[in-house]
């Protein structure tokens, strides 16, 4: 399989405080790749560097084996790239429809932008009772969905979705990861970044655990285990050796 | 349909009602053609401030660049005038390139800043007396001509050109809002990290918009020069062109593609026929009471205040 994202030695910050510690990972074309870890281990700051929004210091990233680090984030979005981000980012004072059609602004999806909308509305019947509504009225799992939509008019290549589950129900986490799967049924590669380790495990297909700015575990799904993978995401292998010394 | 019913009955007014009740009466036209000039600066300035989302206190500068631009291009270079109302346009455009640092600034800075950028342009109009002939002004600048036989330097022919070039504003800013850009424009106002993450250059579409409004502000301004015939700094400076049109645009709505037209016409046109009258010094007191009343009871403005009362009771009438 192919290597859709490459990201080799990466390091990244905001000003005084360096987040990613030389950072490498990479995301296979039409595959789930999902990254855990704890609150602050730097992986929204491995989104927001990939897409352009923070400088790299260090490193390389490369999309489609083109090199991308430092790239804009428009003509990153231009190229494929897409991030459904943590929070959503939705327009509140738009309607949802606007919300959508928004997501097809670049040149290369504007004609199909009709089409996509329909699409979108195929896979997220919700949002089509709710069209003409201010995105502002939407509930939490709707605002998701919306995001989601939006991300799908972008015609994306790659798809980033930073935290889905964050402030769900565990019943519409579920039905977001039912959502992510099926996205991955259509061939779509997929970067899920989440700390809902069971639900996320479950639909991926390659894990990355990151903490304190690195990757401490890569494995295929099936070799996970899951003893291990906790005592990583907890640092109980620090905490032990501390008691050692 | 009713909307395009109401539009050909506003047009049709426009354009042959008004002039064969008073197109004799120059008085009236003059005043209605400085209602319009106001309008067009209004709706200019509405889509910096409704789509880029920016509040200029600046538009003068653009307005004096657009007046002296073309009058200098038909006084010297003997560009006949319709053209150089465009040249007009064009280098206010061009030169709010140079305001355009500003658009790093946000809300009541970029204000400012553009505010100060107005008086730089006062400025540089006195002190260039080569070019501008400083306070003395510019005379006899060439009026409009008279095409078929019909002379557009009359006041009936300014009406008529005045009121083309304002209904080209608003289409102008219809285009842009239907636009996929008009859209990502509005998206800033919440957001502008949310746009950059779907893909919008944010500050390339903002200048573009500076530009735009820039443009349309020059071409009033180009209009005005050839109109009255006649600039000097502190008139094509100044400020009160700016607050004319931010009153007229807040007192319609200025988030409505009408609003700073109706707003324009109802400030302008009141103030002149019926508080000049009764107040002849001062009567600018009243606009402020007048600003102050419709912010209080409608900040959205005049037109989507009507516009609910209208829905309001056609619900009314359809649930007794």
């Amino acid at each position: 399989m192919a290597k859709l994202l490459e990201i080799d030695k990466v390091r990244a910050g905001y000003d005084a405080i360096n987040v990613l510690w030389d950072i490498s990972l990479t995301a296979e074309e039409g595959k789930l790749t999902c990254i855990l870890g704890p609150n602050g281990g730097g992986k929204t700051t491995l989104m927001r560097a990939i897409m352009g929004l923070i400088p790299l210091r260090q490193g390389a990233i490369r999309f489609g084996g083109k090199d991308i680090s430092n790239v804009p984030t428009w003509n990153l979005v231009a190229d494929g790239l897409t991030m459904i981000p943590e929070g959503r980012m939705i327009f509140r004072d738009m309607t949802v429809e606007d919300n959508l059609l928004i997501g097809g602004f670049t040149r290369r999806c504007r004609a199909n932008a009709r089409a996509n909308l329909e699409m979108a509305y195929s896979t997220f019947p919700r949002l089509k009772e709710r069209r003409h509504q201010l995105a502002s009225s939407l509930s939490g799992g709707e605002a998701q969905m919306l995001a989601m939509g939006r991300g799908l008019m972008e015609e994306p290549k790659l798809i980033l979705v930073d935290e889905p589950s964050l402030g769900l129900s565990p019943l519409l986490t579920d039905e977001v990861m039912a959502i992510l799967e099926q996205l991955k049924a259509q061939g779509r590669t997929i970067i899920l970044v989440e700390q809902n380790t069971h639900k996320a495990l479950k639909i991926a297909d390659h894990v990355y655990l990151v903490r304190g700015g690195k990757v401490v575990l890569s494995e295929r799904k099936e070799d996970v285990d899951m003893d291990r993978l906790h005592d990583l995401y907890f640092a109980r292998d620090v905490a032990a050796n501390r008691q050692d010394a | 349909m009713m909307k395009y019913l109401s539009l050909i009955i506003i047009l049709a007014g426009a354009y042959l009602a008004v002039p064969l009740q008073f197109g004799g009466n120059d008085y009236v036209i003059g005043i209605v053609v400085s209602a319009l000039t106001i309008a067009g600066i209004a709706v200019a300035w509405a889509m910096l401030g409704n789509l880029g989302g920016m509040i200029s206190f600046g538009h003068s500068a653009f307005f004096g660049v657009g007046a002296y631009g073309s009058a200098l291009l038909a006084m010297n270079a003997g560009l006949p005038v319709f053209p150089s109302i465009l040249a007009g346009g064009v280098i206010a455009g061009v030169v709010s390139i140079l305001t355009m640092p500003t658009l790093r600034l946000r809300g009541p800075y970029f204000a400012l800043a553009m505010l100060a950028f107005a008086e730089i342009f006062r400025i540089l109009a006195i002190e260039m007396r080569w070019l501008t002939n400083g306070s003395g002004g510019l005379l006899s600048i060439p009026r409009l001509p008279t095409v078929f036989g019909f002379d557009f330097g009359s006041r009936l022919g300014g009406y008529f050109v005045v009121l083309t070039l304002v209904l080209l504003t608003v289409f102008v800013y219809w285009l842009i809002r239907n636009r996929p850009e008009g859209l990502a424009l509005r998206a800033m106002h919440d957001s502008e990290d949310a746009t950059l993450v779907v893909g919008v250059n944010a500050t390339r579409l903002k200048a573009a918009v500076l530009v735009v409004s820039a443009f349309l502000t020059g071409i009033m301004g180009a209009f005005n020069a050839h109109y009255i015939n006649f600039l000097e700094p502190d008139y094509a400076f100044n400020g009160s062109w700016t607050t004319l049109a931010i009153v007229a645009a807040i007192f319609g709505g200025y988030k409505t593609l009408w609003g700073p037209v109706a707003g324009a016409l109802i400030v302008y046109l009141v103030d002149q026929f019926v508080f000049k009258a009764i107040m002849p010094s001062g009567h600018q007191l009243i606009l402020g009471g007048l600003l102050a009343a419709i912010v209080i009871f409608s900040p959205s403005g005049l037109l989507p205040w009507l516009a609910s009362r209208f829905r309001k009771e056609a619900g009314d009438a359809a649930h007794p």
